[in-house]
């Protein structure tokens, strides 16, 4: 972006977002590219007793303190071990830097906003609460993650 | 018109007008905060000024037509600022804020080649702006003369030649350094009687060190205490700086501006060097026994240097980040006036330690809590005028807040003479609200425990119980992540009294490190009694606990592994961190403590981690989160469950649940 | 060897007016300060001087007055660099004793030219 002022002229009327792929148990799954940070491999974990249960634990990017959100644990799913393709993607949420660990992590897509459906409340196993949307890429179906859902600790998100 | 051949320089225009935006933005910020101050605002406009000139002038170089027109008319507004035709009023000020995004904008379009927007509209609104009645009556003076106490005038002059050229020593440089003296009230060029140009400066200082000053008479400029006579040959009387060389925005002073980002990064890299240096150690002390005893001295010594060196660098860039307390305290009378005003309180507010310095960082985390600490005093704490005079008290109330520093703590207290802390209706609303009572509810920590837990209160209930508001719990969770503590002490009838202790160096400190089970714990030293060792044949089981025999008493002990739900093989000797004195001590055990070093503290902030008994983080050398526990903490809400026999105490999680 | 003297707070302007006078022959030197101007004037003979009104330090029109003002140098010419609706700046340059003045954005030929005309008369 120019460090010159505001933005320049106005964008064309179909907005066009970035989204980072990821897989989590078999399924393709989608965060906007300006919500992540970054992507890095993962080693370990250091594990903080009497946190949320989906959290693996703690690890340090860059520099920063970042909570490790299993994925696979916070969908319902069973974890399992870490290997040369787990990904952390630290995401941003206002001032909160927090990491996902999904399974593998995919490509860079680019979607307009009218691509992607909301959530139909009777799909099977997903609460609407996490997820923003679904689009289709291909013969994939893609959930859009709603970030903000995902990183709040109040509930659980689904029955254990 | 030169198609082509200026667009050569496009980078350089763009760079300066970045340069010339951001110091615009900078000045507009000190003029919004000068409204009404004549002499402050002076050389404020005149920077403004001379910035929208300067990008008229190259934007007119570059051909971009609607930038230049821009600039002119935020240039002409200036100018009838500076004439004093118009006075600088917040719409004004709104007004240059949008010139100079959309100058920003426009030039950030002809960068990225789009199409720029429209500038008619807030030009026509600059314009009118400028153009409005309602000039100032009295002409400004000339702030830059007026000595402030404990200044003295000096006058230099300053002869140059092509030697002192060459040695690189020009007027520039003679400014530069004499800024760095004092405040220069005037310079300007003078004209001896045989031709010879000499530049004249006024400067005023309060530096009486005659050092500083004669370090300059070295380089050619010769330096007189001004007696307040002209004299000719060129020097000037000091009494009037010459007109149109007023120095204006060159203000020079002695502080820099240092980006908060930058000195975040020097701490960093310190504690990056810190951790070098601990790895650094390791190895060596994994080598040691192939090095012959006259090398390893030197290695020794050499590290020790090291270590030195780190020490007092750290402390040299902590200072650097320290800012007096006074600058929370500014916002305060206002605070308190408006609330007062609101609330029907007489309330007076006495400021103490003012000039404490304290981290710039804690500054900026700390404005809030105390503003809400001193809000709560008003309107919660200050009984009515009646009601004080019933009481035999002053009619206003008095609300001290002070700051002060001991040793590695900096204790920022509010305290205010109300009515106290009501412990009964503090219960009554734990009760109401589903909190657990606490087992003394005279202890004034349980109290505030009480009064920072979440949900306590809302807002409507504050003003029922003579407790304090929602936000209570948000002071305590942004003292606590600073590592502080919040203490309370309250009689009632008579006032209470808040303290918030933070340590001073926040980020590095001396930690024993424990391992159990194969990880590693840090535990900072202050909070450890002494580290002792344990034959498992000695513990003795007592009730639900563990004891063993300590300085002719009984310790007991409180398993970490057990805690963590760490697996733990059973071993013949093992090793515990005494925490706390006397009757209170506890012993933390672990398998080993395994060394004591200074550690870089990361903080957890993340909701979903943040969790009691945990302290923060650090990395011991091989980038894994190593957690900094704390053991006070830990073995309070351990003995506290164990006190109440409710349940197991002995795993982490049903403990704090 | 003729000497010019250029004279603007804005380094991206004194690039472009040596990049004007490169096909002069004559040494360029620079000042970003009305007192630099002054000290360069001081230190060697100059013989032209290029200059914009608005300084930090000292105003253009009083670095005029003082060079006007001084026996050895009350003939340099000086070429003054303004704005375009900048009338006023103009005519004061114009009593201060400027010798033409050129306005932005002009073409380097331009001021090239004007800078040969007045050497060649020095």
């Amino acid at each position: 972006m120019p460090p010159l002022g505001e933005g320049c002229s106005p964008r064309a009327a179909r907005t066009m977002d970035t989204f980072i792929l990821f897989l989590v148990a078999g399924t393709t799954y989608a965060v906007r590219s300006r919500e992540v940070q970054h992507m890095e491999m993962l080693e370990q974990v250091t594990r903080v007793p009497n946190a949320a249960p989906f959290v693996d634990g703690v690890v340090f990017s860059r520099g920063q303190v970042v909570p490790a959100v299993n994925l696979r644990a916070r969908f319902g799913f069973e974890r399992t071990p870490y290997d040369l393709r787990t990904r952390l993607i630290v995401v941003r949420d206002d001032d909160r830097s927090v990491g996902l660990v999904a399974d593998e992590g995919r490509e860079f897509i680019k979607l307009a906003a009218d691509a992607i459906q909301p959530p139909q409340d009777a799909l099977a196993g997903l609460s609407g609460r996490y997820v923003e949307g679904i689009a289709s890429i291909g013969d994939r179906l893609v959930l859009v993650l709603n970030l903000k859902q995902l990183l709040s600790f109040s509930e659980p998100l689904v029955a254990a | 018109m030169s198609e082509g051949f200026f667009d050569g320089f496009l980078d350089d225009y763009f760079a300066e007008c970045e340069e010339h935006l951001t110091g615009a933005r900078r000045a507009l910020l000190a003029l919004e905060s000068s409204i009404g101050d004549a002499a402050a605002e002076r050389p404020v406009i005149d920077e403004l000024f001379r910035y929208f000139h300067s990008l008229k002038g190259i934007s007119a170089m570059v051909e971009l037509r609607p930038a230049e027109e821009l600039a002119h008319h935020l240039e002409d507004y200036l100018r009838a600022l500076r004439q004093r035709e118009v006075a600088v009023t917040p719409v004004g000020i709104e007004v240059l804020e949008q010139g100079i995004q959309r100058l920003g904008a426009v030039i950030g379009a002809h960068r990225s080649k789009q199409t720029p927007p429209s500038t008619d509209d807030l030009a026509a609104r600059i314009a009118s702006l400028a153009a409005l009645p309602g000039g100032l009556a009295a002409p400004a003076q000339s702030a830059s003369a007026a000595a402030s106490s404990g200044e003295r005038f000096w006058t230099c002059t300053f002869v140059p030649t092509r030697e002192l050229m060459e040695r690189g020593i020009g007027v520039d440089v003679i400014r530069k350094k004499l800024a760095e003296v004092g405040r220069i009230v005037d310079a300007a060029p003078r004209v001896a009687p045989d031709g010879t140009i000499a530049f004249a400066f006024t400067v005023a200082t309060t530096t009486d060190d005659r050092e500083a000053l004669d370090e300059l008479m070295a380089d050619g400029i010769v330096l007189e205490l001004a007696g307040g006579a002209a004299t000719d040959g060129g020097l000037l009387p000091v009494a009037q700086p010459l007109e149109g060389t007023h120095f204006g925005s060159v203000a020079p002073s002695h502080v820099v501006r240092v980006d908060m980002t930058r000195l975040d990064e020097l701490i960093q890299s310190v504690g990056d060097l810190v951790i070098s240096r601990a790895r650094l150690v390791d190895s060596l002390s994994r080598i040691e026994r192939h090095v012959p005893s006259a090398e390893w001295r030197a290695i020794q010594e050499n590290t020790l240097a090291i270590d030195r060196q780190l020490r007092m660098l750290r402390e040299k860039i902590m200072r650097v980040r320290l800012v007096p307390i006074g600058e929370i305290f500014r916002r305060m009378p206002f605070v308190v006036r408006d609330l007062a005003r609101e609330s029907g309180r007489k309330v007076t507010l006495e400021l103490r330690g003012q000039s404490t310095e304290i981290d710039k960082y804690l500054i900026e985390r700390m404005m809030d809590p105390v503003v809400h600490l001193v809000r709560n005093a008003v309107s919660h704490g200050i009984e009515p005028a009646e009601e004080r005079i019933a009481k035999g008290k002053p009619p206003d109330g008095t609300i001290t807040l002070s700051a002060s520093t001991v040793g590695e703590v900096f204790t920022i207290e509010v305290m205010d003479d109300g009515h106290g802390i009501d412990a009964a209706a503090v219960i009554a609303q734990a009760r109401a609200v589903g909190l657990p009572i606490p087992l003394d509810p005279s202890d004034p920590q349980a109290l505030l425990a009480l009064i920072c837990a979440p949900g306590f209160s809302t807002t409507a209930d504050a003003d029922r119980v003579s407790g304090r508001g929602v936000g209570m719990a948000v002071v305590k969770s942004t003292v606590e992540e600073l590592s502080g503590t919040i203490r309370l002490e309250s009689t009632p009838g008579v006032g209470t009294r808040f303290f918030i202790d933070l340590p001073l160096t926040l980020a590095i400190t001396d930690a024993l490190i424990g391992r159990v089970g194969g990880e590693s714990f840090a535990v900072p030293q202050g909070a450890v009694r002494e580290v002792i060792e344990i034959a498992s044949a000695d513990v003795r089981a007592l009730e639900q606990n563990e004891v063993v025999p300590y300085r002719g008493a009984s310790l007991p002990i409180v398993r970490l592994g057990k805690l963590l739900g760490i697996a733990e093989e059973p071993v013949e000797r093992f090793h515990a961190f005494v925490i706390g004195t006397g009757s209170a001590a506890v012993g933390l055990a672990v398998h080993r403590v395994v060394g004591h070093r200074e550690i870089v503290v990361r903080a957890i902030t993340d909701p979903l981690v943040k969790v009691a008994g945990i302290s923060g983080a650090t990395d011991l050398g091989d980038g894994r989160v190593v957690l900094i526990l704390d053991p006070v903490l830990i073995v309070r809400l351990v003995c506290d469950r164990a006190a109440r026999s409710v349940g197991d105490a002995s795993t982490w999680g049903r403990m704090l649940a | 060897m003729h000497k010019v003297l250029i004279v603007d707070d804005s380094p991206t302007l004194r690039k472009m007016v040596r990049a004007s006078l490169a096909g002069v022959a004559a040494d360029l030197l620079e000042a970003a300060t009305g007192l630099e101007a002054i000290e360069q004037l001081a230190l060697s003979p100059i013989q032209l001087i290029v200059l914009d009104l608005n300084m930090p330090d000292m105003h253009g029109i009083d670095v005029m007055k003082f060079v006007r003002g001084h026996r050895n140098y009350k003939d340099v010419p000086i070429i003054v660099l303004t704005t375009r609706n900048d009338e006023a700046s103009r005519r004061t340059a114009a009593e201060a004793g400027a010798t033409t003045y050129l306005t932005k954005p002009f073409l380097p030929q331009t001021l090239a030219t004007a800078a040969r005309s007045l050497l060649e008369h020095v």
